[in-house]
């Protein structure tokens, strides 16, 4: 699903250049729940921002689902983020003027998918995350928890082949960090590919495998036995 | 464009910014408000000069006989000259081809009585032609024609305030009227809009009072008008050949300004339509310049929106938003923005002019108002400032990066 060869990043900051990801190969296969993890610098964050095409690489090849992702212009990029990724944020990022509903739809609206059914596919998702009766609610309405699930529901909306997550758990109390890693487990075991960045190893542990990220190489990366979140709920 | 979505949006961030949003709105509306307002102004100036000069028709011009300032050809300056009725045959035959109509006109004054009732009332004495060059209005009966002229006819075209003044309510026509002692017959009641002093006149034959009152062949001044096909160049080589000619007859120095007076309305008209154009131009201007800072304001309170939303943007681009879109969402903002608030001016402006417009009629400003095509222009010129309010802060919203907006630090 996610193939990278030599992937190499560097940051100017004033006359200094800092080189943030020095050589990356690494493969992810579909359906893989992955966690990558380091500490604050390791170039995890960049790394996943690469992914997200939100950010490019200076060299390096990156394929999605085969298709190579290079030299995008916004529009192209626009539309590969709109097809492939669906994105989770330590802080939500949900807009909060419009419902819950209607955060779930944004995604199929720039996917142009008609009113009628975007509310439908939007309510269909929060009933998966359930969050259903809080359809019409804002998110300021919402508790942490809530709202990273009704987050999730967007990423998963457009029907995205790579669910990113970046430290979804970072905001949230332990218990609801193990409840939305309880719903992400389970997005998995439907066959979705799932990428999460972390740096806390109780939610690495709750992944398939870890990547460990220092100084911007791979130092660790290793299959592991889940821990079922369900377990701590 | 007419997507729920989008509306949904705008009608978001204003509801959020309700006072910052009517600040900028105003200034927007208020510069239309005195832009239509400097416009109906120039307007309402434009109809109060042409209502003016409305009385005659636009194509006449008008001789007066003066008194000579340079002596010439024999003469000592300080001479009155005199026009006869001589005068008027000489210029049908000298311009067989320019003119079109020519009347003299002899002045006097006359006590008019009828029954119980007396006035005083200036009488133009003058030819049928009259009529046509000074566009009097015949409300009933007729105008002084080719026979009375002929028969020297006691006949006389009264207007409608000597009507009201010495008939009251009974109907003037065929009833004889006394002027200074001798009957006339009433043939006609003229009206003229807007001037009431000409509905104080009374005009009779030329012929008649040249014959009863002084037995003389003077005229007082001569009207004509010319060909309304001449374009302004031709009618002023006209009239200046007309006043060459005249001069050239009555011994006037080609250069002596007050031995006669050759009037020519295409002047007049040339130079009000000039000044009025000028006028309108600084109407049009100085608006455009209060709605510059207008649009500005609108610009300034875009790129605070946006900088308000970097996030937000950013959000939207993390899951799929193409540049254009969001280029479209804050330019159709600042459009709706900016035509409402312009509309809510023109509106405002336009309830002025129609309460207020109808009722000013002074000689110098005649009911100001805007034209159709004028709110058509305001609303294309709204439309392109909303853009031109929109573009940058546009173009700057599609260039957020949404790795930078979704920073959480």
């Amino acid at each position: 699903m996610i193939e990278i060869k030599d992937l190499h990043k560097s940051y100017k900051m004033g006359s200094n250049s800092l080189h943030v990801l020095k050589g990356i190969n690494f493969n992810v296969e579909e359906g893989e729940l992955v966690a990558i993890m380091g500490s604050s610098g390791s170039g995890k964050s960049t790394l996943l921002n690469i992914l997200g095409m939100l950010d490019g690489a200076d060299s390096g090849e990156y394929h999605l689902d085969g298709v190579p992702i290079k030299d995008l212009n916004e529009k192209k990029a626009a539309q590969y983020r709109n097809k492939f990724l669906g994105f989770v944020f330590q802080s939500f990022n949900l807009i909060n003027y419009k419902s819950a509903m209607e955060n779930v739809a944004l995604p199929l609206y720039y996917q142009k998918v008609g009113r009628k059914e975007r509310q439908d596919k939007a309510l269909n998702y929060l009933d998966r995350v359930g969050l259903k009766e809080w359809a019409t609610h804002l998110p300021s309405e919402l508790s942490g928890g809530q709202k990273q699930r009704v987050a999730i529901a967007r990423a998963m909306a457009a029907e995205p082949k790579v669910l990113l997550a970046d430290e979804p758990t970072g905001a949230l109390d332990s218990k609801t960090s193990y409840e939305v890693m309880d719903l992400i487990q389970k997005i998995n075991d439907e066959g979705n590919t799932i990428l999460v960045v972390t740096h806390e190893e109780d939610i690495a542990h709750m992944c398939k495998r870890i990547v460990h990220l220092k100084d911007g190489v791979i130092v660790e990366d290793k299959k592991i036995e889940q821990v079922r979140a369900q377990e701590y709920v | 464009m007419f997507d729920r979505d989008i509306w949904q949006e705008i009608f978001n961030t204003i509801k959020k910014n309700k006072l910052r949003t009517f600040l900028t709105g105003f200034s927007v509306g208020w510069a239309i408000f005195i832009l239509v307002m400097l416009l109906a102004s120039v307007n309402g100036m434009q109809n109060g000069f042409y209502s003016q000069f409305n009385d005659d028709a636009t194509n006449s011009i008008f001789i007066r006989p003066g008194t000579t300032s340079e002596a010439y050809a024999g003469f000592e300056a300080g001479r009155r000259i005199q026009f006869e009725n001589a005068d008027v045959e000489f210029i049908k035959q000298s311009f067989p081809k320019d003119f079109v109509e020519i009347s003299a006109r002899y002045y006097a004054n006359t006590t008019a009585r009828y029954k119980m009732e007396t006035g005083a009332y200036s009488v133009q004495a003058v030819h049928p032609d009259h009529q046509v060059i000074e566009k009097t209005l015949v409300i009933s009966g007729r105008f002084i024609n080719e026979a009375d002229q002929i028969n020297k006819a006691k006949v006389a075209v009264i207007g409608r305030k000597v009507a009201e003044d010495l008939f009251k309510k009974e109907d003037p026509l065929g009833q004889f009227v006394e002027f200074n002692g001798l009957p006339f017959k009433v043939i006609g009641v003229f009206t003229d809009e807007g001037d009431d002093n000409a509905e104080r006149r009374i005009y009779a034959p030329i012929s008649t009072y040249q014959r009863i009152y002084g037995n003389t062949n003077d005229v007082n001044a001569i009207l004509l008008t010319y060909n309304p096909n001449y374009d302004l160049t031709k009618a002023l080589e006209f009239s200046e050949k007309l006043e060459t000619i005249m001069k050239r007859r009555h011994k006037v120095a080609p250069e002596d300004q007050s031995g006669l007076f050759v009037w020519n309305y295409a002047e007049a008209f040339d130079d009000i339509s000039s000044f009025t154009a000028v006028l309108k131009a600084i109407g049009i201007g100085v608006g455009f310049l209060i709605l510059i800072a207008g649009i500005v304001g609108i610009g300034n309170i875009m790129v605070f929106t946006i900088k308000e939303r970097t996030k937000e943007i950013g959000i939207r681009k993390a899951l799929g938003a193409r540049p254009n879109q969001i280029v479209n969402l804050v330019l159709l903002e600042s459009i709706f923005i900016t035509a409402l608030s312009g509309f809510i001016g023109l509106l405002f402006a336009w309830l002025i002019l129609s309460l207020v417009g109808p009722t000013i009629n002074t000689p110098a400003f005649t009911n100001p108002n805007v034209s159709g095509s004028t709110v058509i222009t305001s609303t294309i010129v709204l439309i392109i400032a909303g853009v031109l309010a929109g573009l940058i802060p546009a173009l700057k919203a599609s260039n957020v990066k949404p790795i930078v907006a979704l920073r959480d630090k």
